[in-house]
């Protein structure tokens, strides 16, 4: 019998007994510490997000430039309010909801996160499907295999195994500021649109505003990173290094959004093709003005994404369904000893590839609704995470600070109302 | 309501309904109930917390007459009106027990608390259980009276449920959480592993009292875990912590310590555990000499069988550790080994070369796959480790391989988390 492929990793080699070279060590730590703030994030870049910023490229050039700053401190201090709960309390965002809050509004977001993962985990499959049909793969071959990929990965292996793996599929984002680079953007341009807004006063540019703010901040982020910081098992002495890690990575995030505003920007627009449909649309659409690779380029950033959020949003749903009904969790976990939590993300992976796979599925239609659920379920998220993460009963001494917090909670009143706008503007069929 | 004597009430449904007085007059509404933790095995109620004209006040136990669903009844017609103030090992039911996670004594599991079952017993209202079912919870969502005609589901009587109460502020530290001395150290690990940080301290705090338990719960914790509970404290105190664990296990601990912090600490064990300890980190922890413990009786094989019993019955180590006793020649080259079972049958006066079998052994670079099938193709419990010129630098026994060989997933107990 060959022990060896379930044998347990050992750690291999003599121990040390004497600390290495600080500076290696700094390198060593600043790369492992990479995790649930650069996953959080990039997750929010899905197939969703990349229509969204190719759409706001192609519709107004650079003139939403300027926003993406605004969005990106906004990502910032929600996201690092997260982190910095699930260090201080070992507890993730449901389960503070449920212990502080009860169990109606518990049970409220458990399902509508549950509902709205599970709309964005079909539109995640759909993208994986596009991007490879792309280069000819048929969906019915692409889907399922990328789909087994992900389940195996995050019910088998180990948290750090996965976690590494995350990690690794934000590379293929930086693809989008190559092809960015490829379609020649006039940077003086792009310069002067960050730094001087242009306004239009117009519903669509407003719609679009709005939307992007939906799409860069959503319930999902906030609940994997806390659940995931609490699984990683940071504590607060962790908070200055999750801190750096969360900032750091909310602004990679969302230069690789205004990439694909630049890039689509500089060509879609500029050619006067102001439409885009889908991801994979933009994909399409950018090769006549910047070439087969900037198109190849789009392509491999979507797939990248898509599988990213494909494994990310099954299993937030997977931890907030655990957390509010105190069962067992946690990536890695076999079928048996975390029975919910398993059958909780199988079902989402499986049912949002099955559906994806269906020829001719409404997209678009199911998008909108789960537009309206996120957008209803955000300022609920929001307003707990910042309410939970200024108490100083819960939070001690690591409670927000009296700017940031005012500054958290202006976010959090302005990011949760845009979001109410959006609902009622897609409720009312404007957007 | 079921014919069981006394008639039981749900803390959700008693927590927001109305405070009357005596003439049935409404005065305001039920916030919360007091309990009083600790001495008793069900917790009296000590009063209620109510909002009366928009202010918050204390209802003491001596003023309230009925508990009941959805109404609170005084014995005056007015009210004595007191500010809420928490006394030691008081906690507030709902704000402080009711949807947070419970350690299920009976079965070693953390629970959700869904629900809070109060009865009067001896006499007064007291906690008689909790219900950690889906029911429990079901019921609380929906409205009152629909509520009312939900079945209660699992219940769990108080006396084997042990709340946590780090949360509470005066109430830290000051319950000793007595039920847990019912758990073995590896449940206690496995809860601790399960449970958020905060609470794993509080689980530690309540075993820290007896440093033989902890030492014991630490030797059982993964080593992440261990980390976490280390990493705060003082580097004597985690010498004091190793010094009491069993030198591999120890060992394991140093190498989760971060590497600047090891030879400090090394440094203020005693002289015997720190050579022990340090010979141990020289190997590769993934090799037999990594495994290996540094702790076994071995005699001159010259010894009699009494001499022999008498080394074992000085010895401290631990019985696994002893299951097999080792004879060495003058040069002390191993000679061969004796099961103590065999040992003692041996005829009396008997000297060890005559019972002596030859024992199966591994070089310090043995790996792991090695040692495991040489138990299981010889069947032992206990492997010798020794060196080029066949002296022997300790044992490996079968739970130090049975540990790491299980798959990662069998290790931990499953089910800690979830109902009944």
């Amino acid at each position: 019998m060959n022990l060896s492929p379930r044998m347990p990793r050992l750690p291999r080699g003599r121990p040390r007994l004497r600390p290495r070279n600080p500076l290696t060590l700094k390198l060593v730590a600043l790369l492992a510490f990479l995790g649930p703030g650069i996953v959080a994030a990039n997750a929010g870049n899905d197939a969703g997000g990349i229509a969204t910023y190719a759409s706001v490229g192609a519709k107004y050039g650079y003139d939403l430039l300027w926003m993406m700053v605004l969005i990106t401190v906004s990502l910032i201090v929600v996201q690092e309010m997260a982190a910095r709960m699930g260090a201080v309390t070992g507890k993730g965002l449901a389960e503070l909801i449920r212990e502080q809050y009860g169990p109606r509004w518990s049970l409220f977001s458990t399902f509508a996160v549950l509902f709205a993962n599970l709309g964005i985990c079909i539109s995640e499959f759909v993208g994986i499907g596009a991007a490879l049909s792309l280069a000819h793969v048929p969906v019915q071959i692409s889907v399922p295999i990328a789909a087994a990929v992900v389940w195996l990965l995050v019910v088998r292996g180990s948290y750090k195994v996965a976690e590494r793996i995350f990690v690794a599929m934000t590379i293929p984002f930086f693809a989008y500021p190559v092809a960015a680079i490829l379609a020649h953007p006039h940077w003086g341009h792009v310069g002067s649109a960050i730094v001087a807004p242009r306004i239009h006063l117009n519903g669509t540019y407003v719609v679009l505003f709005i939307a992007t703010v939906g799409t860069t901040i959503t319930p999902f982020m906030q609940l994997y990173l806390q659940s995931a910081v609490v699984e990683r098992g940071l504590g607060p002495e962790d908070i200055p290094a999750e801190r750096a890690e969360v900032a750091g990575s909310s602004l990679f995030a969302n230069l690789v959004a205004g990439f694909i505003i630049i890039a689509t920007g500089a060509t879609l627009f500029v050619h006067g093709h102001h439409t885009v449909h889908s991801a994979a649309d933009a994909a399409k659409a950018l090769a006549p003005f910047a070439g087969r690779y900037a198109e190849v380029l789009f392509a491999i950033g979507l797939l990248g994404a898509s599988l990213l959020a494909a494994a990310i949003l099954p299993v937030t749903a997977a931890y907030v369904i655990a957390e509010t009904f105190g069962l067992e969790k946690g990536i890695a976990r076999r079928p048996r000893e975390a029975p919910v939590f398993v059958t909780t993300l199988t079902a989402l992976v499986v049912i949002g590839a099955v559906v994806a796979m269906i020829p001719g599925v409404p997209v678009i239609k199911l998008l909108v609704l789960v537009q309206v659920v996120n957008g209803a379920l955000l300022p609920v998220t929001l307003f707990f995470v910042w309410r939970l993460a200024r108490s100083e009963e819960l939070m001690g001494e690591h409670r927000n600070g009296r700017v940031f917090d005012v500054v958290a909670g202006l976010t959090v009143v302005a990011t949760g109302a845009l979001s109410l706008v959006l609902v009622g503007l897609t409720l009312a069929g404007k957007a | 309501m079921a014919s069981a004597a006394p008639a039981v009430l749900h803390l959700s449904l008693v927590v927001g309904g109305e405070l009357r007085d005596a003439a049935g007059e409404r005065l305001g509404r039920v916030d919360d109930l007091i309990v009083r933790l600790g001495d008793e095995d069900y917790p009296p109620v000590m009063g209620a917390v109510a909002s009366v004209a928009a202010r918050q006040v204390f209802v003491a136990a001596e003023q309230i007459v009925e508990l009941g669903p959805g109404q609170v009844t005084l014995e005056a017609d007015r009210l004595d009106l007191q500010h809420f103030r928490r006394r030691p090992q008081e906690v507030l039911l709902k704000k402080d027990v009711l949807d947070r996670q419970l350690i299920n004594v009976d079965g070693a599991r953390l629970v959700r608390a869904n629900e809070i079952e109060l009865a009067r017993l001896e006499g007064w209202y007291r906690v008689v259980g909790v219900d950690v079912s889906l029911r429990g919870l079901v019921r609380r969502v929906i409205p009152r009276a629909l509520a009312a005609r939900v079945e209660p589901g699992g219940f769990l009587d108080w006396a084997s449920v042990e709340p946590f109460t780090g949360h509470v502020p005066t109430v830290r530290l000051r319950v000793p959480h007595p039920k847990l001395a019912k758990l073995h150290p590896a449940q206690l690990a496995d809860l601790v592993e399960a449970a958020s940080h905060s609470e794993g301290e509080e689980i530690m705090a309540a075993v820290a009292a007896d440093p033989e338990r902890e030492a014991d719960v630490f030797e059982e914790l993964e080593d992440s875990h261990q980390l976490e509970f280390v990493e705060d404290r003082g580097d004597d105190e985690i010498a004091e912590l190793l010094g009491r664990m069993e030198t591999d296990d120890a060992a394991d601990l140093v190498l989760q310590l971060p590497e600047e912090r090891r030879e400090d600490v090394i440094a203020l064990l005693s002289t015997v555990q720190a050579r022990r300890l340090r010979t141990l980190l020289g190997y590769d922890p993934a090799t037999a000499g990594g495994l290996m413990s540094p702790e076994f009786v071995c005699v001159y094989a010259d010894a009699t069988r009494e001499e022999a019993i008498d080394r074992i019955e000085r010895s401290r180590l631990p019985a696994e550790a002893l299951s097999w006793i080792y004879g060495m020649n003058t040069h002390r080259r191993l000679r061969g080994g004796i099961a103590l079972a065999d040992l003692m049958r041996a005829p009396a006066g008997e000297r060890l070369w005559n019972i002596l079998r030859p024992a199966q052994t591994v070089r310090p670079d043995a790996d792991l796959e090695e040692v495991a099938r040489l138990m299981t193709d010889f069947d032992l419990t206990v492997v010798a480790v020794v060196d080029e010129e066949e002296r022997i630098l300790g044992i490996i026994t079968v739970d130090d391989v049975l540990e790491l060989v299980l798959p990662e997933g069998w290790r931990r107990r499953f089910g800690v988390l979830g109902g009944d």
